[in-house]
């Protein structure tokens, strides 16, 4: 039986942890490495730093806070933002990566996805899309959920995983930092679509929100921020909550 | 090199947030001639702006605690049980009067009446977000919308001969509160932001009461609408002085017998416009737009009226200085982005031009694609703007500077 990965997400811009409501007012949370380790000490399955102003300045500017996140924080991690080339993906897998997330060059450049994929595999190749309710269905945006791309998530995430994405972060742009839960609709029309692991993201404000996105969902992980962010539960109580559902997460003593 | 509208002719960049020393501050919109000579935003020798050096003294000098028990002295002279309003709260249910608004409701036991002057065309999310405003915030409100077809001329006028089609519009959003005030009997008018922050005067900033001068006005006749005087406007017989009603301010002797007072709530408690974008997310159900306003990166702020974007290009236009520009200012001084940062969104955004709503601002004011651009040239002061083989370049951009690197 498979395992849901409890996921802390770290949204970065330039040297701090930020945080906001659809994308947008960002608020300075504090020092990115701080946050990253407590989460690991809670018992994180896995980390995924996002550089928010990458797309800006047409580059990942996170190698410092991977390298040194690397050194003592002993689960997998996940970096996006700003990756346009088999190049950026290496240079951030050497820095400490273990995987990349792709989004707005995957949009300009679908090889893009390939490449990474057919470099490093697929599980390395981690398509994520910012998914914002338009009408009766999805569409993907790139920029930190600032620009439209006129793409329907899922042809866009069927099309990602025929290129070679081996797992997807899914955000939605309309529930981020509101903590009104999971868009499960969305969730479950990727996960009925794909079969590599999706990841949802966007909208946890209390840890029983993982239930939805996980039984109807069917999401493969949970990415969180708001919710660990400002501290209104640790990993380990949203760890309980998963196990008193009957859902089954790593078992971890936070000790 | 020539520079239009008293402008001065060297363009420096504050060294701490983006603005230009081209920062025009607010002037008595109802006075506005096209010939007006600019007062501009203040320097110092060190090459900050005043509007930086204001944020320190924010940040360091001013006691908030003393500040906030000023405004509860001033809401308990004003405050009524007896079911009467006892405040007015002009504002279009956008973050800061929804934040202004509420919070003197349901924190300081106001009874506020919000006061909204229409914006020249509702966007949906601007109009969802008004009704919220008072369905979710729970708050009274009237929305004045002024008699369009004079709106609309007015504007033309403000676009044609002062590149300045908001004007009118201004002129409207000031005296709605004082109006209203005077209408209902109520003495106190709470304007949210206070604007001097941003570059006016800054002996302005020490002052709670907006200056009278803004919103009154001696023979109506005499004012000035769309850079025109009223006189004039009235000489060809499509209007008459009737038709001028919502933009007579009451006379400063009127306002003053009934003693209405016209203060800012940044003037009491320490504004800061992305904390009022998550209280009214929390409180009064505002929602971000879908997608970034063209001409800036943000999603959040003034995202009501379709035709703002020309608002912008036109500052962009006359100064050098678009949306962007005042936006990243904005939020390097409040700390939310890096100056760094600032000038890379300055670069990206700050000269894109709004599309999206061109052909609806073209036929509100009844002008075609050909003059708009003319229009737009006939201001581009030379001190500012080069043409180089058709295409019109800013002499001076703040991602000139040495050691601002291009994106790949």
């Amino acid at each position: 039986m498979r395992s849901i990965r409890l996921i802390a997400r770290l949204d970065i811009k330039g040297p701090n942890l930020i945080k906001g409501i659809h994308l947008e007012g960002l608020r300075v949370m504090g020092s990115p490495n701080e946050h990253a380790l407590r989460y690991y000490q809670q018992g994180a399955d896995e980390l995924i730093y996002m550089d928010c102003v990458a797309s800006l300045y047409g580059r990942n500017s996170l190698s410092d806070i991977v390298q040194s996140a690397a050194r003592n924080v002993f689960v997998p991690l996940t970096v996006g933002g700003g990756i346009r080339s088999v190049d950026d993906a290496t240079h951030l897998l050497r820095c400490g990566a273990d995987k990349v997330a792709v989004n707005t060059a995957a949009v300009a450049n679908p090889k893009l996805i390939s490449d990474i994929a057919r470099r490093f595999g697929s599980q390395c190749m981690v398509l994520s899309i910012e998914a914002k309710q338009v009408g009766d269905h999805w569409e993907v945006y790139t920029d930190n959920g600032r620009e439209r791309t006129g793409l329907d998530v899922i042809d866009w995430v069927k099309r990602g995983v025929e290129l070679g994405a081996g797992e997807i972060l899914l955000t939605s742009v309309d529930r981020e930092g509101t903590r009104k839960g999971f868009d499960v609709p969305l969730i479950r029309a990727v996960t009925q679509e794909v079969t590599v692991p999706v990841i949802a993201s966007g909208g946890m404000g209390k840890p029983e929100d993982l239930i939805d996105a996980v039984r109807q969902g069917e999401a493969d992980a949970v990415a969180m921020a708001d919710i660990l962010h400002y501290s209104r539960a640790t990993v380990g109580d949203i760890r309980r909550v998963a196990q008193a559902a009957g859902i089954d997460v790593r078992n971890y003593e936070y000790v | 090199m020539k520079a239009f509208f008293g402008l001065p002719e060297e363009v420096i960049f504050c060294k701490h947030c983006i603005i230009s020393n081209q920062r025009p501050s607010s002037t008595v919109e109802f006075r506005h001639k096209h010939d007006e000579k600019k007062a501009t935003i203040g320097f110092d020798e060190h090459g900050v702006c005043d509007a930086c050096r204001y944020h320190e003294v924010k940040e360091k000098q001013i006691s908030w605690e003393r500040r906030e028990k000023d405004l509860v002295e001033l809401l308990d002279k004003h405050r009524r049980s007896d079911g009467g309003y006892d405040v007015i709260v002009p504002g279009s249910g956008g973050k800061d009067s929804a934040f202004t608004s509420h919070v003197l409701k349901y924190k300081y036991g106001m009874n506020p009446l919000t006061v909204t002057w229409a914006p020249h065309k509702y966007t949906e999310i601007g109009w969802k977000n008004f009704e919220n405003w008072i369905h979710v915030g729970g708050l009274d409100n009237i929305l004045f919308t002024p008699n369009g077809r004079l709106h609309r001329y007015l504007t033309r006028q403000a676009f044609i001969n002062l590149l300045h089609p908001f004007q009118p519009f201004i002129v409207g959003q000031r005296i709605i509160g004082p109006h209203m005030a005077a209408k209902f009997g109520v003495k106190l008018v709470m304007y949210g932001e206070n604007q001097a922050e941003y570059g006016n005067n800054p002996d302005e900033n020490y002052k709670p009461i907006m200056d009278r001068k803004f919103f009154s006005v001696g023979n109506p006749e005499e004012m000035f609408l769309g850079g025109k005087p009223v006189r004039d406007i009235l000489a060809e017989k499509q209007f008459t002085l009737n038709d001028f009603a919502p933009y007579i301010p009451p006379s400063g002797d009127y306002l003053e017998s009934k003693g209405v007072e016209v203060h800012y709530l940044g003037y009491y408690l320490k504004w800061d416009p992305q904390e009022c974008y998550y209280y009214a997310v929390e409180n009064t159900g505002f929602q971000a737009n879908s997608e970034r306003t063209e001409g800036t990166y943000s999603k959040y702020s003034s995202i009501d009226d379709r035709i703002d974007m020309f608002h912008y290009y036109t500052t962009l236009i006359k100064f050098g200085i678009g949306r962007a520009t005042y936006d990243a200012a904005q939020e390097i001084r409040n700390g939310k982005i890096t100056r760094e940062e600032g000038v890379q969104l300055a670069r990206k955004y700050d000269q894109e031009f709004p599309k999206k709503y061109f052909k609806e601002f073209l036929e509100y004011i009844s002008l075609t694609e050909e003059e708009f651009h003319a229009t737009v040239d006939k201001f581009r002061s030379p001190h500012l703007w080069v043409n180089e083989n058709g295409e019109w370049k800013l002499r001076h951009a703040v991602w000139h500077e040495s050691g601002v690197n291009s994106a790949r």
